[in-house]
């Protein structure tokens, strides 16, 4: 089975984006770098009560939708910032993508795009560890929540015709 | 028969025969052909006294007993100290290398070390090659399994440490139906609602006490969750020490073993052992500034870059700047200081612009002169030491606490404030000679208390030395030195002769000659560019003859200037004639190099009055101390001989006809004195004769300087109008051994055409220049004095 796309979750402070350019230039696959904007932290953030504790200062700061929403698009943007510099050099086809919404639910869709072979990479993954392999149809959000949770790449077959 | 009436009835002294008037040497005492024949002189010519004070002050090895060599200009000071001191040092051991290296204790104060002579360039290379070879053997050790392993180990364990705590509370946070968020900066709370934080809407929607419950149980959290991440950097603290105990386990072998050996090869040396073993611990410590170098990255843990002990030069601190080494030297070192400025002596600290600052390290300390002589000796100009600010007492105070201390004249003196070092100090043993005029040393002897402790040995070098068969052949072998050394023409003897009747005379003194090495040089070389203008391979006797006249030519212009105005009448000196009142007085005049001397009219007037002789010169503040001092003599000389028991009832006025600048010295006073008696006796002076010479109260005239200059400035203008026979010089008979008189001057006295006198006493001059008994001219005077006397008494009777 030919792996054709490769889908990773960036998290603040990326590593081991050269490693993942490095394996789809082996795969001779297309690599999306995916940026959730987790629709949890713009409701956290609009909570009246909403509070941030700050790591590792660990002060406490009221958060509200406005400033959450320039702190992801600074991180959106830092992110492809980090991306191009590691990816630009190399051959590989890639492309940067913003979602919003629930990691799973947008992680999930972005497999189901094209209907190809996909290796989901969770944020700090090594994606050479042996994958968990997912038909599709069977790939819920709540599934792919927990999947995520156990760092391992999660391989999705080329859906049948 | 003289010029003059000499017979014994009127006690007059006879004129000085031409063989008396210049000592000549005689070639034929010399049984040498050429200077080529001669060997070197052995020693040093003239000065037993300066070279016995060099043995003994190069010989004493005691605290204090530094060298003052003293002398005029020219005497061969530096040349006779340094040929000595080279003798010496030959013979001594070679002082010690030493070098500056990083106190890794107190940074600001770098380490002087100690090492063998010539091993300093040894260690510094030994030095370099360690440094290199941890450069490749810790990288080295960084990349073997076993540190990469337990490094991950550290890394993930932290890591580990870190999540488990965040989990925990997460955990005890999703028990109560809340969720822990990562947000971009930290960590936030809130309420979920199927695995979905709840929305604004559906917050509002809730029941108040369930929206307090919620946000207390929030708080809660937040709480353990401020504490937990508190504990965190203590965590994180636990890590590096441990990362760095494993740096330095995996390393330790590699640097133990390498610098032991460097340790081994040096183990006569207790101080460089305890340096290498402070570089073994201080590597030891700063093992990541080797990885740095090595991959040209910073070493950094858990993204966080690591302090590094120089973020420029990491390893500059293991550098060894070497002050001083002597692994060319033999013996002790000789040092000249030309330019003896505090930083050339003591040593000085750069400072190099960095980002706009001015930083320095111990690798920028400077050795100074006495750092290169130290365990030698140390050759200084005293004035140029004196002139260069604080030069003598950082000289002092080095010597005095046998130590060179390092200290910029700038941050002594608080005028820079720039970050600098205090080096430790080297300890000091040298001999210093100061060479300088001296007066130099005197005024330090008064007025410097701690001059007479330093420099306990006062080399004093004499200006002349005697002449006679003996000294006339080390002098020539001296020449024939010279000649040789500055690659000059040999001298024939007669040249040999000639060139020591020239510095006898330059020694002003017939029985002397000059020591004064470089005029002999300058003749010497002048000498051989006229032999080699005239086509000779030898120097002759005429070649130095025009030597010595080419130099009084080029030297002569004002002479001539002068003797042009007294040609021409503009200043009046008669030759001839005789006149009461006037006398022709001699004065020598020194301009640069050159002296010359030139007749002048002193003329004086009496009258009735109350004692006093007038000084005109010194009325018009043109006359100096000593001038003045010499005409209050003649007060005295006149009170005691005419005036003994009753009161000297004349005043008298003195003057130096047409002279318009100071005049100074007491050599005129006996022909003031001839003046005023010559006034008062109304006795006429024959101009054909002039005088020199000091007088003391007695009437015994006294020796003066320049009198071949004197006799030769009054010939040239008899000459230039004639000699007649007549004309002649009054000289004090104790300056006789002093005359070194031209050539023409001899054979003009051998021809009988002018005269030269020398004179004792007031009475034998008065007689010579009065063509009278001394008796008749005091008889005369008494008569006046007298009748002044009297007319004193009537006048007050009068009143």
């Amino acid at each position: 089975m030919k792996i054709r796309r490769i889908v990773v979750r960036l998290e603040p402070r990326p590593a081991g984006l050269e490693a993942l350019a490095q394996l789809a230039e082996e795969l001779q696959a297309e690599l999306l770098a995916l940026f959730v904007e987790n629709a949890d932290l713009l409701h956290l953030a609009a909570l009246p009560f909403a509070r941030e504790v700050g790591f590792p200062s660990a002060i406490r700061r009221s958060l509200d939708s406005a400033a959450m929403e320039r702190s992801l698009q600074a991180l959106a943007a830092e992110l492809r910032r980090v991306c191009d510099a590691a990816l630009g050099a190399s051959s590989v086809k890639w492309s940067f993508r913003v979602a919003r919404g629930s990691p799973a639910a947008a992680l999930a869709a972005a497999a189901a795009e094209s209907g190809a072979a996909t290796l989901l990479v969770p944020s700090g993954a090594d994606p050479r560890a042996a994958p968990v392999v997912v038909a599709l149809p069977q790939l819920t959000e709540a599934l792919l929540r927990e999947l995520l949770e156990g760092k391992r790449p999660i391989l999705i077959p080329e859906a049948a015709p | 028969m003289g010029p003059v009436d000499t017979s014994p009835a009127i006690d007059m002294p006879a004129p000085l025969a031409a063989g008396e008037l210049c000592r000549r040497c005689d070639p034929a005492q010399f049984a040498f052909a050429s200077t080529a024949e001669l060997p070197d002189l052995e020693g040093v010519l003239g000065q037993p006294r300066a070279v016995s004070a060099i043995e003994f002050g190069v010989g004493i090895r005691r605290e204090g007993y530094n060298l003052f060599a003293m002398g005029p200009a020219g005497i061969g000071r530096h040349t006779v100290v340094r040929r000595h001191l080279e003798s010496q040092a030959q013979a001594q051991a070679t002082p010690a290398d030493w070098c500056y290296v990083y106190n890794f204790e107190t940074p600001h104060k770098p380490r002087a070390l100690r090492l063998p002579a010539g091993r300093a360039n040894a260690f510094r290379a030994a030095m370099e090659r360690l440094v290199e070879d941890l450069r490749a053997a810790i990288p080295a050790a960084f990349e073997t399994d076993e540190y990469r392993t337990r490094r991950q180990e550290i890394e993930s364990e932290l890591n580990a440490r870190q999540e488990k705590a965040l989990e925990a509370i997460g955990a005890r946070a999703k028990e109560q139906g809340i969720s822990l968020l990562r947000t971009p900066a930290g960590f936030g709370f809130a309420p979920v609602r199927e695995e979905k934080v709840i929305s604004p809407g559906e917050w509002s929607e809730l029941p108040e006490d369930e929206q307090k419950r919620l946000e207390a149980l929030i708080e809660v959290l937040q709480g353990e969750l401020e504490r937990a991440i508190h504990e965190m950097p203590k965590w994180r603290r636990e890590a590096l020490r441990r990362l760095r105990e494993l740096a330095r386990q995996v390393t330790q072998a590699a640097v133990t073993g390498l610098i032991e050996e460097l340790k081994a090869e040096y183990a006569a040396e207790p101080q460089l052992q305890a340096y290498l073993a402070a570089v073994q611990e201080d590597v030891l410590e700063h093992v990541e500034a080797f990885r740095h170098t090595k991959d040209g990255e910073t070493p950094a843990l858990f993204g966080i870059p690591l302090p590094q002990p120089d973020a420029a030069e990491p390893l500059r601190r293991y550098a060894v700047n070497v002050l001083i080494e002597h692994s060319q030297a033999r013996g002790a070192p000789i040092v000249y200081e030309d330019n003896p400025a505090n930083d050339a002596l003591v040593g000085r600290i750069e400072h190099i612009s960095q980002m706009g600052a001015l930083v320095t390290d111990f690798t920028l300390i400077k050795a100074g002169a006495l750092h290169r002589a130290n365990g030698g000796y140390l050759l200084l100009d005293a004035l140029k030491v004196l002139t260069q600010p604080f030069a003598w007492e950082a000289l002092k105070r080095s010597l005095r606490s046998r130590e060179i201390r390092i200290q910029s004249l700038g941050q002594a003196l608080g005028l820079v404030s720039t970050v600098s070092l205090e080096p430790e100090p080297v300890p000091l043993q040298v001999k210093v000679v100061l060479v300088g005029e001296r007066l130099l040393y005197y005024l330090l002897h008064a007025y410097d208390p701690e001059f007479a402790e330093l420099f306990k040995v006062a080399v004093d070098f004499e200006e002349d030395m005697a002449r006679g068969p003996e000294s006339d052949l080390a002098y020539a072998r001296a020449i024939a030195m010279l000649a040789r050394a500055e690659k000059l023409r040999p001298l024939e003897r007669e040249a040999v002769a000639a060139v020591i009747e020239r510095l006898s005379r330059d020694a002003g003194d017939a029985e002397k000659v000059s020591a004064s090495m470089r005029t002999l040089a300058d003749l010497l070389r002048e000498s051989d560019y006229w032999a080699g203008i005239a086509g000779r391979a030898v120097i002759s006797g005429a070649d130095v003859r025009r030597a010595v006249d080419t130099q009084i030519e080029r030297a002569d212009r004002v002479r001539e200037r002068l003797q042009e105005h007294i040609l021409r009448g503009s200043v009046l000196i008669d030759s001839s004639g005789s006149r009461a009142g006037q006398v022709n007085a001699l004065a020598v005049l020194q301009l640069g190099g050159f002296s010359f001397g030139t007749p002048h009219r002193v003329t004086a007037r009496a009258r009735l009055g109350t004692g006093r002789v007038l000084d005109i010169e010194r009325e018009s503040e043109l006359g100096g101390p000593i001038h003045s001092k010499g005409v209050l003599i003649l007060s005295g000389y006149l009170a005691g001989r005419y005036a003994a028991g009753k009161p000297l009832s004349v005043s008298a006025s003195l003057v130096f006809e047409q002279s318009y600048g100071g005049v100074e010295g007491d050599s005129a006073s006996s022909a003031e004195l001839y003046a005023l008696l010559s006034a008062l006796a109304e006795a006429p002076i024959r101009q054909s004769l002039a005088v020199t010479g000091s007088v003391n109260q007695h009437g015994d005239v006294q020796a003066i300087g320049g009198v071949n200059q004197k006799i030769e400035g009054f010939f040239d203008v008899c000459r230039a109008r004639g000699l007649t026979g007549t004309q002649g010089v009054l000289i004090p008979q104790a300056n006789v051994k002093n005359l070194m008189l031209r050539h023409d001057v001899v054979a003009a006295v051998a021809a009988g055409k002018f005269a030269v006198y020398p004179v004792r006493t007031v009475d034998e001059g008065i007689a010579l220049l009065t063509g009278e008994p001394a008796a008749a001219i005091h008889a005369r005077i008494e008569r006046r004095l007298s009748e002044y006397a009297e007319e004193a008494r009537a006048w007050r009777q009068q009143k």
